[in-house]
This record gives C-alpha cells, sequence and structure tokens, in this order.
C-alpha cells in the first residue's frame, strides 16, 4: 500500500521506520526524517504570520512544530494564536506538494486534541484551522483517492459537535465549514438533518483506518445538526447554517428532498436576512435542478409570491421560474399564486417573464392551460373577456410559451386563437425571451402562428433587405444569441460557460469569415458578441466574471487587428502624420497590455494566447513602417523567447504561426525576409480562445475624490500646491505592483507613487485615502484635473520613455478617468 | 467530603420541585414547588421529615439558602407554605424577573384556593398574600441577576445561568471550596420566538441535576410546528372564521402572539388580533420590561420597536365577541376551565368556519381535555350544551428541553456524576442508561424523600520550587517534541497518549509549614543535611559457595551412612 516513490526518496530511517507501521498513507517522509530538535534558539520568536518564503520546506516545517508545541501552551490567547497561525501556513502550502500531507495531518492532530478546549477564542480557532485541513485533505483526495474518505465523514462529524458549542462564534464558523466540505458519505448528511439517529448497517464508520473513534465522536453527534441550526437564536448562525444546508445539497438527492423540508420551514423565520438567505439556497439548489416542490411545499411557496417585502417576492419568483413541478395541479396553483400577485403588486410587471420561463420548462402543462383558455375565449362573448385583465394576460404567456418549451418530442398543439391574442403581448413576450429576441421576427412568427400572412411579407421586406448570404448569417447569428440571452437569466456559471463558449464559436466563424466577408459584418458580429460577454459579466464574479472581462478584452483585440489589417490593405502605407492606423495601433498595443498586466493568475494557455496577440500587433507595425525597427524587432524576439519559454515543457505546444515567425527571426536577425513575409505569416494565425482560467483575478481600482463635484469644486490659490484627498479601492493588488496616480491638467501631468502599503484590507481588496499635493495649479480661475491610477508593465527591459520622476516603463490605465474641479479660492 | 443531595420533589415524578443538597457542609434548597394534582399531604415537599432527618431546630439554622429557579407554581407554590408555616426565615433567591412575576403566580394560586375552601387546608391564603408581600418588599427575597456570581456566606458561592423555558427562568451554579454543581430547573434548548436558548459555561462540576421531562422524547423541528399553525390559522380566516387560542398568561400567549403578529406583517392582513384583556395585558407590561431577559432577537431590535408592542393587536371588549367576520382572539385560561376563553368558546363552536386551538396539556376534566380526547360533538358543561361544529387545531409547542438537548447539556458540562429529576420513572431509566453508556457517567434517579451521596474531589494546594518547575518544564518539551515528531511519520494511525505526563519529585511535608514540592538534588539543601551513601555489597556468591559446600557435606554424610 505504501508508495514505493515515496520511501525510496525518503530518508532510510524513515524508511525503516515505516515498516513497522499499522497503516502507511501518503505522508511525508522529509519532515519525519529531518533533524528532530529544530533550531528553536535561533528563531525565539515565531510570530502567528507564517514564513514569506511559504515554499521553503525546512521552515515551514519549523514553524508547524513550533506553532503545535505553542498550541498545547498555558494561556487561551497564546493557543488561539498558534492556532490561527498554523491555518495561515496551511493556507500558503499548496495542497499538491508532498510536504502539505504531512503538514496537514499535523494540523489536524493539533486540533482535534484542542476541541474540547475551554476557551472559547481556542475552539473558533480550532474550527478554523479543521476547516482549512478538510480543504487540503480534499485537495490531496484529488490527487490520490486513497482512504481519505472516512477521514472527510470523520471531519464532518467533528465539525458537526462543534456546531452544538455555546458560543455563537463557534456555531457559525462550524455551520460554514461544514457547508465548504467536499466530500461527505451520504449517511451522514441524513443522520444530519434528523435529530434521531439513524440506524442502519452502513452506520459502521465508527471505525475508521481500524482505529477507534474517539468515544464522543460517533454518528449521533451530527444527528440534527442542522435542524438545531436553523432553530438557532442568533440569525447569523441560521443564516449560516441555511447557507450550508443549499450547498450540500449537490451530493445526494435524497438529502436535497429532506433539506428541502427544513429550508421550507425557515420561510418563517422572523429576520428578512435568514429568509433571503433561505432563498438563495433553494435558488441554488433549482439552478442546479434538484428542486422538486411538493404539494406539502406549495402554501409556503405561494405565501412567498404575495409576501408584503419586494425582496423576498422577487426572490421567490426567481425560484419559481427554474422549479421543476412534477404535477398538473402544482402547476396550476403556481400560476394562480404568481396571478394572484400580480393583481396586488400590477407594478412587478418581470412576474410575466416568470409566468414565460415556467411554462416554457412545463411544456404540456401550459399546452393544456392554453387549450382551457382557448376555450374561454371562444366561449366568451365579445367584451366579456378583457384582454386587459391581469389573469388573461398572465395565461396568454403561459400559454404562448408552449412552443418554446424543451419538450418538443412531445407534439404539442396551440391553438391558433392564442397566438393571434397574443400580438398586442408582443413587447411583453419578447421581454420574457430576454429583450434580445429580435421584436420583428417575433411579431411575424405569432402572426404566422395566427394565421395573418399580410404581416409575415411586411416584415421580411423590412427586415431583410440586404443580400440573401448576409440574411442567411444574421439569422444564425440571432439564433444563437437568442440562446445565449435566454440562458443569461440563470446566473450560475454552468450555464455562463456554456453561453461563453457558443460565444466563442461564433467569434471564431466571424475570424474565418474575415478574409471572404465584408469587415463591416464581421465588426458587427464581434460587436454583438462582446455586448453579450459584457452582460454576462455585469452578472457574474469572482474568477468567471475576471475571465468574461477577460475575454471582452481579448475580443477588442481581435477587432483592432480586423480594422488594421483592412487599413493595411487599403491605405497607402507611407503616409506621414497621425493617422487612424495608428491611433488603432497604439489601442491594439495597449488592449494587449491590459490583458498581460491587468490580470493575475493567468495560466500558461491564456499567456501563449495573449503573447501570440502580442506577436500579431508587433507585425502589424513592422507592417505599416515597413522598415525594421530595431526596436520592434526587439520586443518580438523577446515574445518569441517568452513563449518557447512556456512551451519548453511540452505543456502546450508553439503555434505554427509562432513557429514561421521565429524562423524568420533566426534565419535574418535583421528582420528584411519577416516583412516580405508578413501577409503569410498573417494568414498562418488561428484564432484559438480557451476557457479554462484557473483562478484568474482581475486587478482593478476605485477612485473617488471626497465631497466633489462640478457644483462644488475645491478651492486652492494659484501657483501653490493643493492638497487632494483620494479615496482608493485595489482589487487583487499585490506589494510588487508599482501603481501610480497621473494627474492631468490639459497638456501638463504629474505622476505621484501610490504606496498602497499602509492600506487596510486582504489580498483581495484593499483600501484607504490619502492626500496628494498637486504642485503647479495653473494661473486661472478655474480648472478641471483628470486623474486616473496607471500601472507600469516592466516589459522585459526593453524601455522607450523616460520620464523624470514618473513611471519608467509602458503603464496600463486600470481606473476610470475621475475629474477633480477646482476653482480658485482668490478672485482676480 | 461528599455532596449530599436529598430530593424532597420531583423525584420520578414531575410536580413539586424541591431537592435539597449539602455541599461542603452548607445546605441549599433548589425549588420549592407544589404538586398542582394532589390536594391532600402529597401536595406539598416532606420537610418536616426533612427537619427531623438532620437534627436541626428549625429551617433557618439548617437551610444557608432558598433558591427558586422559575416562577411556575411546580417551583415556587410551597414556598408560602415552607416561610409562613414551616417557619424558615433565611434568604432566599430568585432573578429579577421571577421576583417580579411571582407575586402574579401565587395571587392566581390564592384565587384557586379560595374556590376549594372546602378542602383540608395546609395553610391559609392569607399566609400566601403575607409570603407575597415578602416576595414584593424585598423581605429576606434576594434578587439576582444572570452570570452574577453572589457570595451567600464565607464559602457557598451561587451563579445564575440563562435557562430559556419561561422568562427569568434560571439555572444555578453552587460551589463551596472545590465542590461544584449545577442545578438547572426547567430548560429549554432551543430557543423560541421571545426566549433564547439555555446557555451556560464549561464548568468544572462534581453533579449536575437536571430536568427529564422528555428523557425518551426527541421533538422534531418547532418550524413544522409553526408552519402548521399559522396554516390552519390562515386558513381559518381567509374563509371568514374566528379563531380562539386559549393560552396561559405568561409565555405562551406572548410567544403565539409574536408569531401571529409577524406573519401577519409578512402577509399584510387585517384581519383583528385581540387580547381578552386580564392578565395577559398586565404581563405584556412586564415582558416589555424585562427585556434583558428575552431572545437575542428582541434584545436586537427593542430599540426600534419593542417586539411586545404588538402591531396588529387591536383593542378589545366584551361584546366584541358577537361582531361579524373573521378575527383571532387570545383568551384565558389556557384549559377553557371558565372565565373568558369558555365564554368564547361557547359563542363560537358551533360554526364549522372557526378554528379552536389548544394548549400542549390540558387538566383532565377541563373541556380542553375534553376537545383533546377526540373531537366530540357536543359537550356538556353543567347546565349548558354546546354543540361543537369547528375545527380544532392542538399545539404543541414546549418550553422542555427534549432528550437530545439533556444529552448535549451533558455532554458539554461533562460533570463527574449526574441526577435525573422532574421526570417519569420509566424514561428516567432510559436516559440513565443512555448517560451511562454513551458519556460514561455515573447517573442517578433517586425517588422522592431518597438522598444521593455523592464522593468529591478534594484538592491540597502546594506549592513547587522554580526548579523543579523548570525541569519538568524541559522534560515536557524533550517529550512533545519527541512526540509531534512521531505524528508527523506515523500520521493518522497512531493513537496518541494522554498529555499529561508524570515528572519526579519529592512531596515535602513540615509542621507548620506549606507543603512543597522538591526537586530530588535540592532536598539537602533545604533540609540543610549530608549526603550519605550506603553501599550494599554483593553477597549473593559467598552464600552460593556456603550452600554448595553444606550440600557436599551432606551428601557425603549420606554416602557414609550407606556404606555402613
Amino acid at each position: 500500500m505504501g508508495d514505493p516513490h515515496l520511501l525510496s526518496s525518503a530518508h532510510p530511517t524513515a524508511a525503516a521506520s515505516s515498516s513497522a507501521r499499522k497503516h502507511p498513507g501518503p505522508i511525508d517522509e522529509r519532515l519525519a526524517a529531518s533533524d528532530p530538535s529544530p533550531s528553536f534558539a535561533k528563531r525565539p520568536r515565531v510570530a502567528a504570520e507564517p514564513p514569506a518564503s511559504g515554499g521553503c520546506v525546512p521552515y515551514v516545517e519549523a514553524d508547524v512544530r513550533a506553532l503545535v508545541s505553542m498550541a498545547g501552551g498555558m494561556y487561551p490567547l497564546a493557543r488561539a494564536e498558534a492556532l490561527r497561525g498554523l491555518t495561515a501556513v496551511l493556507e500558503k502550502v499548496d495542497p499538491s506538494s508532498r510536504v502539505s500531507a504531512g503538514i496537514t495531518e499535523c494540523c489536524y492532530k493539533c486540533a482535534v486534541e484542542l476541541m474540547r478546549d475551554d476557551d472559547n477564542g481556542v475552539r473558533l480557532a480550532v474550527v478554523r484551522l479543521v476547516d482549512a485541513c478538510a480543504r487540503n485533505f480534499s485537495a490531496k483526495l484529488d490527487f490520490d483517492a486513497n482512504g481519505y474518505g472516512d477521514l472527510m465523514d470523520m471531519i464532518f462529524l467533528q465539525l458537526s459537535s462543534m456546531a452544538r458549542d455555546m458560543c455563537t462564534q463557534v456555531r457559525m464558523e462550524a455551520f460554514a465549514a461544514l457547508g465548504k466540505m467536499r466530500r461527505v458519505s451520504e449517511c451522514v448528511l441524513l443522520q444530519s438533518l434528523y435529530k434521531k439517529v439513524i440506524k442502519t448497517d452502513s452506520m459502521g464508520v465508527s471505525i475508521i483506518n481500524g482505529q477507534k473513534l474517539p468515544p464522543k465522536l460517533k454518528i449521533p453527534c451530527a444527528a440534527g445538526i442542522f435542524s438545531h441550526g436553523i432553530e438557532d437564536e442568533f440569525y447569523q448562525v441560521r443564516r449560516t447554517a441555511c447557507k450550508s444546508l443549499g450547498a450540500l445539497a449537490k451530493f445526494s438527492t435524497q438529502y436535497t428532498e429532506k433539506a428541502l423540508d427544513l429550508l421550507m420551514d425557515m420561510m418563517n423565520d422572523d429576520m428578512e436576512a435568514v429568509r433571503l438567505q433561505t432563498l438563495e439556497a433553494l435558488f441554488h439548489m433549482a439552478t442546479y435542478g434538484y428542486l422538486s416542490v411538493q404539494e406539502k411545499h406549495m402554501h409556503m411557496f405561494l405565501g412567498l409570491l404575495v409576501d408584503a417585502n419586494a425582496l423576498i417576492r422577487d426572490a421567490a419568483r426567481k425560484i419559481f421560474g427554474l422549479i421543476n413541478m412534477p404535477k398538473l395541479q402544482i402547476f396550476k396553483s403556481a400560476v394562480d399564486g404568481l396571478i394572484t400577485s400580480l393583481e396586488k403588486y400590477p407594478e412587478e410587471q418581470d412576474i410575466y417573464g416568470i409566468l414565460f420561463s415556467i411554462g416554457k420548462n412545463h411544456g404540456s402543462f401550459s399546452a393544456n392551460i392554453a387549450k382551457h383558455l382557448a376555450k374561454e375565449i371562444t366561449m366568451a362573448s365579445d367584451g366579456e373577456l378583457i384582454l386587459d385583465k391581469s389573469r388573461v394576460k398572465a395565461l396568454l404567456i403561459v400559454s404562448i410559451s408552449a412552443p418554446f418549451s424543451d419538450d418538443k418530442h412531445k407534439k404539442l398543439d396551440i391553438p391558433s386563437i392564442i397566438f393571434s391574442r397574443a400580438i398586442p403581448l408582443l413587447e411583453k413576450v419578447s421581454c420574457a425571451l430576454g429583450g434580445e429576441v429580435n421584436q420583428d421576427s417575433l411579431l411575424s412568427y405569432l402572426c404566422h402562428k395566427g394565421g395573418m400572412p399580410f404581416w409575415e411579407n411586411r416584415s421580411v421586406s423590412a427586415e431583410f433587405g440586404e443580400s440573401e448570404s448576409c440574411n442567411v448569417e444574421t439569422v444564425e447569428i440571432d439564433a444563437h444569441i437568442e440562446n445565449t440571452a435566454k440562458e443569461t437569466k440563470c446566473l450560475d456559471e454552468v450555464l455562463v460557460m456554456q453561453s461563453m463558449k457558443s460565444i466563442l464559436e461564433i467569434v471564431e466563424g466571424a475570424w474565418t469569415m474575415r478574409m471572404s466577408c465584408n469587415v463591416c459584418e464581421v465588426r458587427t458580429i464581434l460587436r454583438t458578441c462582446k455586448e453579450e460577454l459584457r452582460l454576462l459579466a455585469e452578472n457574474s464574479s469572482g474568477s468567471v466574471g475576471a475571465f468574461l472581462r477577460f475575454l471582452s478584452e481579448y475580443l477588442d483585440a481581435i477587432l483592432f487587428i480586423v480594422e488594421i489589417w483592412q487599413l493595411i490593405q487599403l491605405d497607402n502605407p507611407y503616409t506621414f502624420g497621425l493617422t487612424s492606423l495608428d491611433i488603432l495601433l497604439e489601442k491594439l498595443d495597449m488592449s494587449v497590455r491590459r490583458m498581460e498586466y491587468c490580470y493575475v493568475g493567468l495560466n500558461r494557455v491564456l499567456e501563449v494566447q495573449v503573447l501570440e496577440l502580442s506577436l500579431i500587433a508587433h507585425l502589424c507595425r513592422l507592417s505599416k513602417i515597413a522598415v525594421c525597427s530595431k526596436l520592434v524587432l526587439g520586443k518580438l524576439l523577446w515574445v518569441i523567447n517568452r513563449l518557447e519559454d512556456l512551451c519548453a515543457d511540452g505543456s502546450c505546444e508553439l503555434s505554427d504561426f509562432s513557429r514561421e515567425i521565429k524562423k524568420a527571426c533566426d534565419t535574418n536577425p535583421t528582420g528584411d525576409n519577416l516583412i516580405g513575409s508578413i501577409n503569410n505569416l498573417f494568414q498562418l494565425f488561428r484564432l484559438k480562445p480557451r476557457t479554462d482560467f484557473g483562478m484568474l483575478k482581475m486587478i482593478n481600482v476605485v477612485l473617488r475624490v471626497c465631497d466633489n463635484d462640478s457644483e462644488n469644486p475645491l478651492q486652492y490659490i494659484c501657483e501653490l500646491p493643493v492638497g487632494v484627498s483620494f479615496k482608493i479601492s485595489l482589487w487583487n493588488v499585490s506589494s510588487h505592483h508599482r501603481l501610480w496616480l497621473c494627474m492631468t491638467i490639459g497638456e501638463s501631468m504629474q505622476h505621484t507613487f501610490l504606496d498602497f502599503s499602509c492600506f487596510g484590507g486582504n489580498d483581495e481588496v484593499k483600501s484607504g485615502s490619502m492626500v496628494v499635493p498637486l504642485y503647479a495649479t495653473p494661473k486661472a480661475c478655474s480648472f478641471v484635473l483628470r486623474v486616473c491610477v496607471v500601472m507600469e508593465c516592466p516589459s522585459a527591459g526593453i524601455s522607450t520613455h523616460h520620464g523624470d520622476g514618473g513611471p519608467s516603463d509602458y503603464v496600463v490605465q486600470l481606473s476610470d478617468e475621475l475629474d477633480v474641479y477646482f476653482v480658485s479660492a482668490v478672485q482676480w | 467530603m461528599a455532596i449530599e443531595c436529598l430530593v424532597l420533589g420531583a423525584g420520578q415524578e414531575v410536580g413539586k420541585s424541591c431537592v435539597v443538597v449539602t455541599i461542603g457542609g452548607k445546605r441549599v434548597m433548589f425549588d420549592c414547588g407544589m404538586h398542582m394534582g394532589y390536594h391532600d399531604h402529597r401536595h406539598y415537599p416532606d420537610f418536616a421529615r426533612a427537619l427531623t432527618a438532620w437534627g436541626a431546630p428549625d429551617f433557618t439554622t439548617a437551610i444557608s439558602c432558598v433558591v427558586i429557579t422559575h416562577f411556575h407554581l411546580d417551583h415556587i407554590g410551597a414556598l408560602p407554605y415552607f416561610t409562613e408555616v414551616c417557619g424558615y426565615h433565611g434568604p432566599i433567591y430568585m432573578t429579577y424577573p421571577t421576583k417580579a412575576l411571582a407575586p402574579f403566580m401565587l395571587e392566581d394560586y390564592r384565587k384557586v384556593t379560595m374556590d376549594q375552601r372546602g378542602e383540608e387546608e395546609q395553610y391559609s391564603y392569607e399566609d400566601i398574600l403575607r409570603c407575597m408581600k415578602k416576595v414584593i418588599l424585598d423581605l429576606s427575597v434576594i434578587p439576582m441577576d444572570l452570570k452574577q456570581t453572589v457570595q451567600v456566606d464565607k464559602d457557598l458561592v451561587i451563579r445564575a445561568y440563562y435557562a430559556g423555558h419561561v422568562i427569568g427562568a434560571a439555572m444555578i451554579y453552587a460551589k463551596v471550596g472545590d465542590a461544584a454543581m449545577v442545578y438547572t430547573g426547567d430548560y429549554n434548548m432551543t430557543p423560541d420566538r421571545h426566549l433564547g436558548a439555555a446557555q451556560i459555561d464549561r464548568l468544572m462540576l462534581d453533579l449536575l441535576i437536571t430536568e427529564s421531562t422528555y428523557a425518551k422524547t426527541i421533538r422534531d423541528s418547532k418550524h413544522a410546528r409553526e408552519r402548521e399553525f399559522l396554516k390552519a390559522v390562515h386558513k381559518c380566516v381567509s374563509s371568514g372564521g374566528k379563531v380562539l387560542i386559549p393560552t396561559f398568561a405568561l409565555g405562551r400567549a406572548q410567544e403565539l402572539c409574536m408569531l401571529l403578529d409577524d406573519y401577519w406583517e409578512r402577509m399584510d392582513l387585517k384581519v383583528p388580533i385581540y387580547f381578552s384583556a386580564g392578565l395577559t395585558i398586565q404581563a405584556n407590561v412586564y415582558y416589555k420590561m424585562l427585556i434583558g431577559w428575552t431572545s437575542q432577537k428582541i434584545k436586537e431590535s427593542h430599540a426600534v420597536h419593542n417586539p411586545f408592542d404588538f402591531k396588529h393587536v387591536c383593542h378589545f371588549e366584551r361584546s366584541f365577541i358577537n361582531n361579524p367576520g373573521p378575527c383571532v382572539l387570545f383568551a384565558t385560561p389556557g384549559m377553557i376551565s371558565g372565565g373568558f376563553s369558555l365564554e368564547a368558546f361557547k359563542k363560537w363552536a358551533p360554526s364549522e368556519k372557526n378554528l379552536i386551538t389548544l394548549p400542549g396539556y390540558c387538566v383532565s376534566g377541563t373541556i380542553g381535555h375534553k376537545l383533546m380526547c377526540g373531537k366530540p360533538t357536543r359537550i356538556d358543561y353543567k347546565d349548558t350544551h354546546i354543540d361543537v361544529r369547528c375545527q380544532i387545531h392542538q399545539l404543541a409547542f414546549s418550553p422542555h428541553t427534549d432528550s437530545k438537548g439533556i444529552m448535549d447539556l451533558t455532554e458539554f458540562l461533562s460533570p463527574k456524576h449526574v441526577i435525573l429529576v422532574h421526570g417519569e420513572k420509566p424514561q428516567m431509566a432510559f436516559l440513565k442508561e443512555r448517560i451511562e453508556s454513551e458519556l460514561g457517567m455515573p447517573c442517578y434517579f433517586p425517588g422522592n424523600n431518597e438522598s444521593v451521596s455523592i464522593p468529591t474531589t478534594q484538592n491540597l494546594k502546594m506549592s513547587a520550587t522554580e526548579r523543579f518547575i523548570t525541569s519538568c518544564a524541559v522534560e515536557q518539551g524533550k517529550r512533545s517534541l519527541h512526540k509531534r515528531n512521531l505524528i508527523c511519520r506515523t500520521g493518522l494511525s497512531e493513537v496518541i497518549g494522554s498529555d499529561e505526563e508524570a515528572a519526579e519529585g519529592v512531596l515535602l511535608m513540615e509542621k507548620h509549614k506549606s507543603r512543597k514540592i522538591l526537586c530530588e538534588d535540592e532536598l539537602l539543601e533545604v533540609l540543610g543535611m549530608e549526603r550519605h551513601l550506603v553501599q550494599f555489597e554483593p553477597m549473593v556468591s559467598r552464600i552460593v559457595a556456603a550452600v554448595e559446600s553444606e550440600l557436599q557435606r551432606a551428601k557425603a554424610a549420606d554416602l557414609d551412612s550407606d556404606g555402613k
């Protein structure tokens, strides 16, 4: 069972001792084999923070040892601090590294020992440490599944026992940690919902790895932990419990059913925050398709639709749009509930959208409704059935949604009268479809189905007048966009990824079109795609959001390249002065630079992608000047070297395009044949946008000035310095980034280095305020100062710019430009 | 030293809670309740028998103090009897809300005794009046706050912890010297709308005396019960029916009203909610003042809006009972045994649109009990007949903790011994089994007038020299390093031994001096003596030689005799 690779690399004593082990596991030998007396004396002050060099194994080991022994100390504050230190160490350690397993187990042991500590602070730190351990263990699990499953169950049980603590913070933290568990067996999960101990044969987990659990950690300690959590006195705990309850739903359907019962009860909670969190958990479950309501839940759900609180109503409706209703009766009562809600709150027009998506999700049910409605319409004599009534409107929307439903295999025949009656509701239908569907084509569809041929002809002539080929293309794209837009409604990562992929496919298609087709058309497609991405990005956050922004940057660059290429081919290249080509080239450079430097955690594939774009940019520049500039050539070489570097270990391949450029550069260092073959090279370039983005983060800066607008300017005295106080928030900026505050008045510019070492916050967000003196105020009664934050790009020593005191290399702008208004204090 | 625990009431039964604990020579009486079910000598705890057993002249000298955990009659009802008839004049401790609300309960009780005058009385209602005065006027009744440590006398210390259950309910921690114990009274581990969950610190306890009303039951989530209740009420009022909620004045009424008020707010209902005046409204005034003893949410929000100012509760007059249209009415008493709830019941029961909600427990003989036992269509009460066509909903709210809560608390406190009171015998036996097997604590559930003696640990105070401590620390440091190393190497499969390791030293006890622990080599210095060495010479070989020569000689002698 033991890993021979590990053993052979280990110290001989360790290897010898390991043979005596009862249960050899993937445990680090290096940690154990080293000198048993670490140099405490040399590092007398082992602070809680981990060493800066997280990768340096011996230090981590010494730190862990010191901290573990301190965790056994006498004073509770010191114990808690030591545990926090261990947590920090664990966070720094790469879970895939070999040293991690040993350290994690060591920390875990230490945490378990202190689980029943008398001090609240220590127990709190224990929970956090166990959480960190669980994360590392489960990360390890991805590399080698070696019996850690039982261990994860045990950690779940241990955290559960902490979730009944008397201290509120401990309970909260324990529930949060439970929600983050990444692998739990079903029986343990189910037990966490029931207070009564479930007796089954599979409960025999009390013996783990041949080692008996401590007596208090049998499965009963998880019993009903969530029932307790949602009954907690403190709403913070209840909220966390609800969140975790929903988060764990992905592991088991049986669990989800029971958890739904608990969550439904939470809708009577007296705190709004808890109710909203519950709805969020339900929404989460619904997006993953785990949510299936039953009749017993309907009373509660329908109550939510007429809740006095608008937020609750809104959240409840969103869930309705996603859930799966097994019975026609439930479906009808849901529709009725929505209609009641609509009658009570007529201003909430998004209910129509929800009705549409409910209908769409349950095609056969809505077809049923449509049939009844058609009967009602035909039965009613004129004037009796007023279309303005919200009930009829709502039912029409539901009926009209049936043809859009996914169960196409069933033949849903919707009476044509429904279509004709739905024409006045055109706007609502198109809104429900995401607002992106062409209203005209929708109208023609409705008319066609409703049996009014006149409208069909007109709309075709109005819209698709241009050419046959173009027509086909646009319709196709429309269909694509329709798909993506529908999916935008669910802000779920999975769906976002799907729409992103389909957008990228369109982009790829557009790129291949660029040679054969009109550039304008390509431009339109790219712009539409960019708009789509922007919509998606607005609704997502985290790595996905960052990647979407990265992609729209990428599309920008592609757009520039297409336009530049066109200009190069059209224009006489030998013109003087600033042309639109120069501007475009500059824009392209900026765009590439932003991709290169404004994102943290760019993985190799993406970096290769960016570098290739930068190759293209340089090529464009070369072809524009048509003479081999040494500077540009130098940059080109640098990029190629970097590319080679990245592809050296074989994880990705150098593309034909890059290889050809390399060849051209190698054969002729002056780069003469490069210029000749630019056109060919350009043809070689293949657009292959990637979608694996890893942990991408975007560097972002928000700059604000306190109490200043054009109505309320700052005062100054001419030609004397004036201080401007800024509030700055930085996202994902770390200490090696060099940021500058760039202040411009007309032509003159002042750069001030941004020292954010004193800013408060964590690695992700830092914020602080600072007063920056503006030295040269102009001799004027008023002026506008334009301020932005820029970041230096260390571009491999090739520097062109040598300002006085300003940033030394190329810069990228990180924040929006901000206007600061000044007015002279002395009027003259 | 031992803790002696004498159970005077609530031993293997529910009612007349009264436990006297002798701890470190101090006698403390926890609760002084009466049994509502009996009207004979079993009505009160048998104080006289206890007094003779103690051999004390009177109760005031025998008992250091009385501590009342909360204002329910089965915890405070015998107090007037004890003070006025038995003549106890020592200090009585109770929390502020208990002190404020106890007179209400006693007054209520006094009214009841007035009705039952014909029975044999053990004390008159004047006694109750006097006792109430005592409580109100602060005569020997000392209020205490949560987590306030009260020094009863030189040795005895008591402290109250939050118990949930009813407003002002407390768990009592008592300590004399090294011996410590907790008496829980009634408590609730799950919070409700207006009260929090029981809350206590991790204490080093020799004994835990806990209630065990639900020793075997594990209750499901209260949310489900709330949901059912709200659903029933909502359905009734939306179809134009009237809802009658007979309740006890304190606790349940506030709880349910908060629930309804909140629901009304959320659902934007306009149906009026009424309180039938009297005790409930008066109690609401008290609740508004006792915010510090309510649940977290109320504590946080009362500055903005006092939750006991119910928004949807309207002014009520008796004539409203005949008004048409839906409404919700809270009326006392809870078991529909008379009063206004009976009046409303008579009026509303014949209509099937209306709804009556019943409390969780009703004494037999009351209308409430009849309704609970199955739905009758016709009830004869005194000389009137009531047709019962209305819907009936049973509320199962209980302010007692369930079996899981008891186990959780016991596990959290980890006392050395557990005593169960305030429960039914078979269930108690079941819980005792669980505690002993799962938590490994000895557990007892004595009957009334039985006593249990529990040994306590006694700690000796002694000083240690600096050198001894340093050497211990060094030893431990070395050992722990060694051990950590081991953990890193063998991982989880290795079972860690206990952290406590023995250290070697010499205990020096001299007359008139404090005890001291020294290092071995320090001893001589302290005693001022020289080291004497005694050496033992190995003598074995010489003995062996002697034995052998002896044997040889014997052999030779044998041979000699054979030859002869």
